[in-house]
């Protein structure tokens, strides 16, 4: 009945004629897909898909991969160079030549004056590594500054301290392909499905083929907490002491793997004594997790034939930051799993290239995993570049999160911003205000003018995005991936390593150290500084063309080598970056130093990700069909905790901490414990003009997921519109 | 499952690619994975309703085999071996991350704006913290056995087709009057207030064809969302349930979904959005809908919110049963030899009664196309008699309106008004055209078809909204209601012409404002009865109904029984002004303060009957499909940014 038509409708489909497919890797995290983006006749971007043959995605991709071909055309891209002469002023167009020529002379007037040190540089993860790399020689070889970093303190700087002081060297040493030998996985605040959705598709594909245990630390009841077979809902920042504490147990039952701590270790005796004051008894008071679990989960993991350990911000962003990433690294060393299938501590990136400017930028050292305090590393750069080591500074400078105090106190005057929005990522928003108003001159390079922080820029470098570039990214596995231009930069902007090449024309060293006209060339120069005996960091066996027939190459990867298979894992052999080969035991003590909940502030404020979200929105905002999904901000916030406060579903609140306030919507769900609210960092004017942001002592990274709010009631009207207005996307 | 297993021949992967990598249709990407192709090894005779799997037996065969689906007009037939199939998708409840990566595959593929989706994830939660668990649900169209938007339909926009069992629609036939979104129960089809018209899923058989399961299945990150030949289970899964929690009840459509859901849930899930129902796990396990208070208990009027998008359809409605009602009291009534109107049949405004029963209608029936997202394709309004009610409410008030002015036409002679002017205009008297007697018998004849099709109208108005998926008007009362307010309001718009013109012949007004009065009370105490008993039927219901009634007693609660008490007061007015003679000027006086009453409370209730409708569909989430979001983003502006993804309402 229903198909005896005669007639039967058209059917129209959108069809997408695609004449040709080009290769990228995915600009949002660092799970490193890789994506074709396809173009029609005219040249003009119709879709994109997953590359079904690269061996991390598969063919998948997650909601923000998908779209991300909406983002080239999406509105408050910058077109055009803009200046003015006092930050009361608006904006006037201005040409390359203007633009440069008045940042070079302001940033050398500033640094005659005041110093060398006293000009900023403050980049980024998310540029391509060959951009790191020339970024890292202009700012160290030319303009010569020690005050450089990347936005990469406020997200991985505790997993490099970590894996630093542990191995002696940075690098993650697992792989994605871990999750098909494990016999036990452990995830340190880590929401993969909300995070890193394609890494937690290989999760979730390993275990449908051969079901191991997983155990989910975290406060909220994620939906990884929700799969896991085990879900410790831990109190805040005290993932240390729950570690400990099953270190206790390990080494009270003798579970540990005595052979491989003689053999590859160093500290254990220490560790011993140190944890000897973790007692689960004890332990279970400030962990919130009871001894009998902290025993069972101990025992489990020690005794699986092999075991692995995840984690992210839960562990990063908080103020034992690294001391948890060593600790992590104790509990897989003293097992005997590094280096082995099955058997890793593999940290789990933010963005997609913080392996890039860890590795290549000069941020931390100089390039290469190079260290500052190392003098034959600085005259090997200086020898290669054509510089005087003596231009290089002995140690490294101020990280991001002390070059802001230093501007609040007049050490710094100068700062350029390269694809960051700190006025809307760092802790203690208001604060960040006030040192923007102190700054004589600002320099904001970024895709977006509409980029929050823009507010205080003097001059504006509109930088072309994704694949309007070209050149690489390294992942969370150690996976450089290549991203070709597939299409011309909008407008007048440029790629940022034109931008870098031409300021570096402006220094006098610029003039000295060769720039190569193409990133390309600057992967030869990095190709070249990975050569080297014993190092890990090796790139030097890889070209483009053999990684994007590899669909992404993880290093180490040497010359000569033809297999177009990288290094999976580090560590295999038992050798580690340290002078005696030797991988470090790292004896943590736990310090109580948050901001906790008290009478006059009830509530843990704890921030993190949605998927449809990244960073501070000034991409995925203006993509509604990802925007869509939360288009405003909003906490979540437990409904008996809601009930006895009188704050009703969907309705507005005032967030107040002792650093400011914020407008939220209230989503009441038992996702949180009764003392915390949960809020999503992405938005500007919430979260972090709320957060303290305390400083973690070895990686300077702040701890945005612990300090303590109050909840103020508010008019429903006026809280609307002021939610509205802060809103520009 | 009594139906037996049939063996297929396998089929060698590699061959079927081959195929496929020739294919104009979808062009698959170079070494696709495998979890991206349809892998259905064996076929059922029939589905669990005992229904054919196989579409070309299920239609006795009348169709060919290998007919093109003539995708963008291409004449390419798939390889797919198994396109006569019905196809369904699998959803692993347990298994779904909530991550939106299937919403956005179709986005993309479909290029569709922020403010429409094919397919959505919504969830529901319960427990308490730690021991909590949310349940993401990821739904788009169903491709029913028993598409009741395919029957809906006014316009005939829809097929079922024998490739796939897929059924799809044609946005460039829609009309836009929404009506498939009314009746669908998984708000699949979208209608797209800013174009205007309506499109749905599409089940991407362009991939299909090349053996690729659909967009958002291949771009599952949660290994929840499969796709197949119906009642196939994929690999390493064991169950293949109708229902999850939030799921409609199956029996309306028979939708082809099949589900997994092993995990043990809390009794009660809530929804997030702000829709006031949630579920309770009844003793089989599955999850029924109850009311969840929400919005506490307290009384508010909130009138504002009363005027909707609906409001033509208020309008229309009350209008045309207005109308019908008129002209049946005063045509039958004089047939009938009640004397007041067969006295009135006999005057001057008879006629202009006719005229404003035609001109009520003919406005309401305009009212009714304004509401249509593309107005000028109204004509295509009788498209699908067959199946669509809407198409036979529209058949018969327009019946009914050539047959009034038929009627009207063949009155006119008679009317002493129009021989006059007939005469000054022509200087001749109107019989020597025509002797009015000899159109008694077509007047009467035309004022006969005229009440069956008026009757037959309003029938299938009431038949519009007894709608399974919309439970708080799928009640008897529509038809009181519609009746009920066809006797009252159509007694009203009588006696705007009855009474002057008693008044003006000087004639007694007592026996016709008793006979009106009686009338109006009849027609509101029809209504009554059947909103009373609506009111107990939905008080003692568990479902989206009686959620409807709880917004209607709580949100619009005093709105609500200010509607009640004029009714009441109508009624009580109606019985006082028949049973006693209040004499000529208070019987007026006391005829018009009914009449408004009564138009006041028909207003009233009938905005309330479109305004509290809670349909059936998905539950949503936080913000997306979440109904108390989008009124806000509408209210404080944020709408007015297209990426919000809540289109402005436009008007």
């Amino acid at each position: 009945m229903l198909f005896g038509r005669k007639k039967r409708k058209p059917i129209l489909i959108p069809a997408k004629k695609v004449k040709e497919w080009k290769y990228t890797t995915c600009n949002y995290c660092s799970t490193g897909c890789a994506i074709e983006i396809g173009l029609d006749d005219d040249g003009k971007i119709v879709t994109s898909r997953g590359h079904a043959r690269a061996d991390v995605n598969r063919g998948k991709l997650c909601i923000k991969g998908i779209l991300e071909h909406d983002l080239f055309h999406s509105p408050g891209r910058g077109s055009q160079p803009l200046m003015r002469a006092t930050k009361q002023e608006k904006f006037q167009p201005a040409s390359w030549d203007q633009a440069l020529d008045t940042s070079a002379a302001k940033i050398r007037e500033i640094q005659e004056k005041y110093g060398r040190d006293s000009f900023a540089v403050v980049s980024t993860g998310q540029l391509l590594t060959e951009e790191f790399y020339t970024l890292g020689k202009l700012v160290r070889g030319c303009i010569g500054t020690n005050n450089y970093d990347g936005n990469t303190t406020l997200c991985m700087a505790s997993a490099v301290s970590g894996y630093k002081r542990s191995f002696g060297s940075d690098g993650p040493p697992g792989c994605y392909d871990d999750f098909e030998h494990t016999e036990c996985l452990m995830a340190f605040g880590s929401n993969l499905p909300e995070q890193h959705p394609i890494i937690y598709w290989r999760l979730k594909e390993a275990r449908e083929k051969r079901h191991f245990p997983m155990i989910v630390i975290d406060p909220r009841v994620t939906m990884l907490a929700q799969f896991a077979d085990i879900h410790l809902p831990i109190t805040p920042g005290t993932d240390c002491v729950l570690i400990n504490a099953m270190l206790y147990v390990m080494f009270d039952e003798g579970l540990q793997d005595q052979a491989y701590i003689d053999a590859h270790t160093n500290g254990f005796e220490e560790l011993k004594v140190t944890v000897a004051d973790y007692d689960p008894i004890q332990a279970q008071h400030i962990c919130g997790i009871d001894e009998d679990m902290i025993r069972h989960v101990a025992r489990l993991y020690a005794k699986a034939g092999c075991a692995m350990s995840i984690w992210t911000m839960g562990i990063n962003q908080s103020t034992h930051g690294s001391d948890g990433v060593a600790n992590i690294n104790n509990l897989n060393l003293v097992t005997g799993n590094i280096g082995k299938p099955g058997g890793t501590s593999l940290s789990i990136t933010g963005q997609c290239n913080a392996m890039g400017t860890r590795e290549w930028s000069s941020c931390s050292g100089l390039p290469g995993y190079r260290a500052l305090k190392n003098t034959r590393h600085r005259q090997e750069i200086a020898n290669f570049w054509g510089v005087d080591e003596s231009f290089f500074p002995e140690k490294r400078g101020l990280t991001q999160t002390d070059i802001f105090p230093a501007i609040e106190s007049g050490e710094i005057r100068g700062l350029w911003l390269v694809a960051t929005n700190p006025l809307t990522s760092m802790a203690n928003q208001p604060r960040i205000r006030k040192m923007f108003e102190k700054l004589d001159f600002l320099i904001v390079q970024d895709v977006y003018e509409d980029v929050e922080t823009n507010e205080y820029a003097d001059v504006f470098l509109p930088a072309a995005v994704w694949a309007e570039k070209e050149g690489c990214h390294t992942n969370t596995e150690r996976r450089v991936n290549l991203t070709r231009n597939v299409i011309a930069p909008y407008g007048d902007s440029k790629p940022d390593f034109w931008i870098f090449n031409q300021m570096a024309k402006r220094f006098e060293n610029g003039n000295k150290i060769y720039f190569p006209e193409t990133p390309e060339g600057a992967f030869e120069e990095m190709k070249h500084l990975s050569i080297g005996a014993g190092r890990t960091l090796d790139i030097s066996g890889m070209s483009y063309d053999k990684i994007e027939q590899a669909k992404g190459i993880q290093w180490p990867y040497s010359q000569g080598d033809d297999s177009l298979k990288g290094s999976p894992r580090l560590y295999t052999d038992g050798q580690y970056q340290t002078p005696d080969g030797r991988t470090n035991l790292i004896s943590v003590k736990f310090r109580d130093n948050n901001e906790k909940p008290d009478e006059k502030y009830p509530f843990w404020c704890n921030s993190g990700r949605v998927v449809e979200h990244f960073h501070t929105r000034t991409r995925t905002g203006k993509i509604g069909n990802c925007n869509k999904f939360s288009p405003t901000p909003y906490m979540e916030i437990n409904p008996d905790a809601a009930e006895a406060l009188g704050v009703e579903h969907q309705t507005y609140v005032r967030l107040v901490s002792r650093r400011g306030d914020a407008v939220v919507l209230a989503q009441l769900t038992h996702r949180v414990p009764r003392d915390m609210v949960f809020i999503p960092f992405h938005f500007h004017d919430c979260v972090n003009r709320l957060t303290l942001g305390l400083l973690d002592p070895y990686s300077r990274q702040p701890a945005f997921k612990q300090c303590a709010v109050r909840i103020e009631q508010v008019d429903q009207v006026e809280a609307a519109q002021l939610n509205l207005e802060r809103r520009s996307f | 499952m009594n139906s037996e297993v049939k063996e297929l021949t396998a089929k060698p992967e590699m061959i079927e690619i081959q195929q496929a990598d020739g294919s104009t249709l979808w062009e698959v990407r170079t070494q696709e994975q495998p979890y991206a192709f349809l892998s259905d090894k064996a076929i059922l005779d029939t589905n669990r309703y005992g229904q054919k799997i196989d579409l070309l037996d299920l239609t006795g065969g009348q169709l060919p085999k290998e007919r093109p689906l003539f995708i963008n007009d291409n004449p390419e037939v798939g390889c797919n071996p198994n396109r006569n199939k019905q196809h369904a998708f699998f959803f692993t409840a347990d298994n779904c991350i909530g991550c939106h990566a299937c919403e956005s595959a179709c986005a993309e593929k479909n290029e569709t704006p922020a403010h429409l989706a094919f397919r959505s994830v919504g969830y529901v939660e319960g427990g308490s913290y730690p021991d909590y668990q949310r349940l993401n649900i990821s739904m788009a169209c169903n491709h029913c056995d028993d598409p009741v938007c395919l029957k809906g339909c006014p316009t005939r926009a829809y097929t079922k087709h024998a490739e796939y069992g897929a059924v799809l629609q044609d946005p460039d036939t829609c009309f836009g009057c929404g009506y498939c979104t009314w009746v669908c129960p998984y708000n699949a089809p979208q209608l797209d207030p800013v174009e205007g018209q309506v499109s749905k899923c599409n089940m991407c058989v362009d991939r299909l064809e090349v053996g690729l399961k659909p967009a958002c299945v291949s771009a599952c990150v949660g290994n929840a969302l499969d796709f197949g030949v119906v009642e196939n289970i994929p690999e390493n899964r064991e169950q293949a349930k109708i229902s999850i929690p939030g799921f409609p009840d199956p029996s309306i459509t028979r939708p082809n979904i099949r589900f997994q859901q092993t995990r043990e849930l809390p009794e009660e899930m809530k929804r997030t959005d702000s829709a006031p129902v949630k579920y309770h796990k009844a003793a089989d396990g599955n999850y029924k809908p109850v009311v969840d208070r929400k919005q506490g208990t307290s009384r508010a009027w909130n009138l504002t919110r009363l005027s909707s998008r609906e409001n033509p359809l208020v309008l229309f409605t009350l209008m045309s049963q207005a109308a019908i009602g008129a002209f049946a009291i005063a045509f039958f009534g004089a047939q009938a030899g009640i004397p007041a109107l067969q006295w009135f049949g006999g005057q001057t405004l008879y006629v202009p009664l006719l005229a404003l029963s035609l001109g009520l209608v003919a406005l309401g029936l305009y009212l009714s196309t304004t509401h249509l997202g593309k107005p000028l394709r109204f004509f295509r309004g009788f498209n699908n008699l067959r199946h669509s009610p809407v198409c036979r409410e529209g058949l018969g008030i327009a019946l009914f309106m050539a047959f009034l002015g038929l009627h009207l036409l063949c009155k006119l002679p008679a009317n002493a008004l129009f021989a006059s002017l007939w005469q000054s205009l022509f200087g001749m008297p109107v019989s020597e055209l025509i002797q009015p007697d000899t159109l008694a018998t077509p007047a009467a004849t035309f004022g006969y078809l005229a009440i069956v099709s008026g009757a037959v109208g309003l029938y299938y108005m009431n038949r519009c909204y007894r709608i399974p998926a919309r439970p708080f008007w799928n009640h008897w009362q529509v038809a009181t209601s519609f009746y009920g307010n066809a006797l009252s309001l159509g007694t009203i718009a009588l006696g705007v012409l009855l009474l002057p013109t008693l008044l003006l012949t000087g004639l007694d007004s007592a026996p016709a404002t008793r006979l009106l009065a009686a009338l109006i009370a009849a027609g509101a105490a029809i209504e009554a009865i059947g909103l009373w008993c609506h009111n107990l039927d939905m008080t003692a219901a568990e479902h989206e109904g009686a959620a409807s009634h709880y917004v209607q007693r709580t949100t619009f609660g005093n709105s609500y029984w200010l509607r009640n008490g004029l009714l009441g007061l109508g009624i009580l007015s109606g019985v006082g002004l028949t049973a006693f003679d209040m004499g000529p000027t208070v019987g007026l006086i006391g005829l018009t303060m009914l009449a408004l009453a009564l138009v006041a409370s028909s207003l009233m209730g009938r905005a309330l009957f479109y305004v509290l409708v809670i349909p059936t569909t998905m539950p949503g989430a936080f913000f997306w499909r979440n109904k108390g979001f989008e009124q806000h983003a509408r209210d404080i502006g944020l709408a007015d940014m297209p990426q919000v993804g809540v289109a402005p309402l436009r008007h």
